[in-house]
């Protein structure tokens, strides 16, 4: 860190300095925070995915909602966990809910995932209950009703992290954007696995199809996002390793996928859907973890 | 003094505050108690003129010693008489040096060289990015107009550490929470000048007014420039175009980077419509694709 004393007779200021030095502190967002990311994006793009696909075709999708529902409420859950953990003093989460502040991504986030939950609960229970009880009009009202609060809260994150003075965070003007697309990608693979597995195959195709519309939308929004944190990646990964990220992403993430996808079949589909997850986990942590990685790494003599 | 405190205050010593609610949902029911704001004062801060800082260190100690903030260790940090690195949860005051000497004898005998000290604190920011981000509402202007984290509402959730763009900010390891520098608030409500401005031996931490203050860094300034130091300028006296002033500010006689600081501050939130923008597009077409895809494969079932 310390340049040796008088190691250039030419040159003053042989003592490293502040120069060289990051003025930011990346807070201790680790890995914790890059599971909520996942499963926050894994569980609203369910919903959002279910909710659609009941109301294009109900028949279809009915006999999935008692499984997607559910595992949405469980990823929501998982995600909540993930951020109580994270708090410095976790006995304290419920302090998010004493102010309403829409100048923070956070306190917004905290209130869509709030507003998200009620919902969310609702159907999944309704979902459970039997046809002949005559609750699917409300189940299906208060679904779409949810909608608004899942799609805020699949997108806020990406804002909360460019909304910072960190490097690679601060760049990341798209990491929303992405964010939000990532999750309908994530969550219509979700169901379609879910199809898969209950013997579905109308709404298997269907879901697809969807997805190979989304998964080019997905490579836009990614490179997008890879324009905008090049320079940092670059930085503190290094140039080659930044191109291996980019392709691993993009090429193992997306294109593969979207070419297994088109193949059809169920154990090409169930790859492609583990190879999305792979690719979105990748990106997700890549992101997570740009300014330690630049806080850290040698600083520049000056 | 608020009325809480005016009622704890007429309790015999060591005596709990009274509950009239069970524990647990006392603690629960806490935050969202509100009390009467306190009446407005004008806005006070720092002007620290660098060139006349000794590095003596006394505002670090006498910043530990009256908010009882422990020792960070000692550290051989390599870097001049610097062995506290930075600022802390602990750490609430950190003295710079910077230390420009030429090298080699023939170096030396032309040019002399010099030291810049600095002491750094929060810079107490008019637009603070920390108070924007802070989702609970513990970071907030008290009737000073200083930026204050509320300890007992903090939940340590690290975002004004993100949001922060001159890195003040720490979440401590002993609590959970983030802290940073009060300006003395304790102090100031009952009248007195921060521990930091009252033991600093050369008057390079000067307290008041900002107002009074500016008036008096820019005619320092001024005489500087009279006496050859043409190099001296104030740094966050007045807001830029992309972040607002600071009222901590200071005199610097090198560019902000030599100091630690950043060249030109940036508010995340001047990011942040645009951000929401972007993400708000994206959804929307992703959604417009999905139901698209949906209802032309297969159609109302």
């Amino acid at each position: 860190m310390t340049a040796p004393l008088n190691a250039d007779p030419t040159q003053q200021a042989t003592i490293a300095g502040y120069q060289s030095r990051p003025v930011t502190k990346p807070p201790n967002w680790h890995g914790l925070v890059t599971l909520d990311l996942l499963v926050n994006n894994l569980s609203s793009g369910l919903f959002m995915v279910a909710v659609l696909a009941e109301l294009v075709a109900p028949a279809v999708f009915r006999p999935l909602a008692s499984v997607a529902y559910p595992l949405a409420l469980a990823w929501l859950l998982v995600d909540l966990v993930c951020l109580v953990l994270d708090l410095g003093d976790p006995a304290r989460f419920h302090h998010m809910l004493r102010v309403w502040k829409p100048s923070s991504p956070m306190s917004l986030g905290t209130w869509c995932l709030t507003a998200y939950a009620a919902p969310l609960t609702l159907v999944a229970g309704l979902s459970l209950v039997p046809v002949e009880w005559g609750l699917e009009g409300a189940r299906r009202v208060i679904a779409v009703v949810g909608l608004v609060p899942a799609l805020a809260a699949a997108a806020y994150k990406g804002v909360l992290f460019s909304t910072t003075a960190q490097r690679g965070w601060g760049d990341a003007r798209w990491f929303g954007g992405y964010l939000v697309n990532s999750a309908l990608v994530l969550g219509a693979a979700e169901l379609l696995l879910i199809g898969l597995a209950r013997g579905r195959p109308q709404a298997v195709e269907l879901l697809r199809v969807a997805s190979l519309l989304l998964l080019p939308l997905n490579l836009v929004a990614l490179g997008l996002l890879l324009a905008d944190i090049r320079a940092a990646l670059t930085e503190a990964r290094g140039a080659r390793t930044f191109v291996r990220v980019a392709v691993l992403a993009a090429a193992g993430g997306i294109l593969l996928p979207l070419g297994l996808v088109a193949l059809g079949g169920t154990v090409a589909l169930v790859t492609a859907m583990l190879l999305l997850l792979l690719g979105a986990l990748v990106v997700r942590d890549e992101i997570v973890r740009l300014p330690h990685r630049l806080h850290h790494r040698p600083h520049a003599a000056p | 003094m608020t009325s809480s405190e005016r009622a704890l205050a007429h309790l015999p010593p060591g005596t709990d505050p009274p509950r009239s609610l069970p524990l647990l949902l006392d603690r629960v029911a806490e935050p969202f108690r509100r009390g009467a704001a306190p009446e407005p004062q004008p806005s006070t801060g720092f002007y620290t003129d660098t060139t006349v800082c000794i590095g003596c260190k006394a505002c670090e100690v006498a910043c530990k010693q009256w908010n009882l903030l422990p020792a960070d260790g000692f550290d051989w940090t390599g870097n001049s008489y610097d062995n506290t690195g930075g600022l802390s949860a602990t750490s609430w005051r950190h003295v710079k040096f910077i230390e420009q000497l030429p090298g080699g004898v023939l170096g030396e005998l032309l040019d002399p060289g010099r030291w810049l000290m600095m002491s750094d604190v929060c810079k107490h920011c008019v637009t603070a990015p920390c108070q924007q981000a802070c989702p609970t509402g513990a970071i907030v202007y008290n009737e000073f107009g200083n930026v204050y984290i509320q300890p007992d509402v903090c939940n340590g959730c690290a975002y004004c550490i993100a949001a922060c763009p001159f890195g003040v900010i720490t979440r401590s390891t002993i609590d959970g929470h983030a802290h940073k520098c009060t300006l003395c608030f304790d102090r100031q409500r009952d009248g007195l000048v921060p521990a930091c401005a009252k033991a600093c031996p050369t008057a390079s931490i000067q307290f008041g007014p900002v107002d009074e203050l500016r008036e008096r860094a820019r005619q320092r300034v001024a005489d500087l420039h009279e006496r050859g130091v043409t190099d001296a300028y104030l740094y966050g006296d007045r807001p830029g175009d992309t972040y607002s002033a600071l009222n901590s500010f200071y005199l610097l006689v090198d560019r902000p980077s030599v100091y630690g600081l950043p060249e030109t501050p940036v508010n995340p939130w001047l990011r942040m419509k645009g951000d929401y923008l972007r993400a708000a597009v994206s959804g929307l077409v992703s959604l417009a694709a999905l139901l698209a895809a949906l209802a032309l494969a297969g159609g109302p079932g």
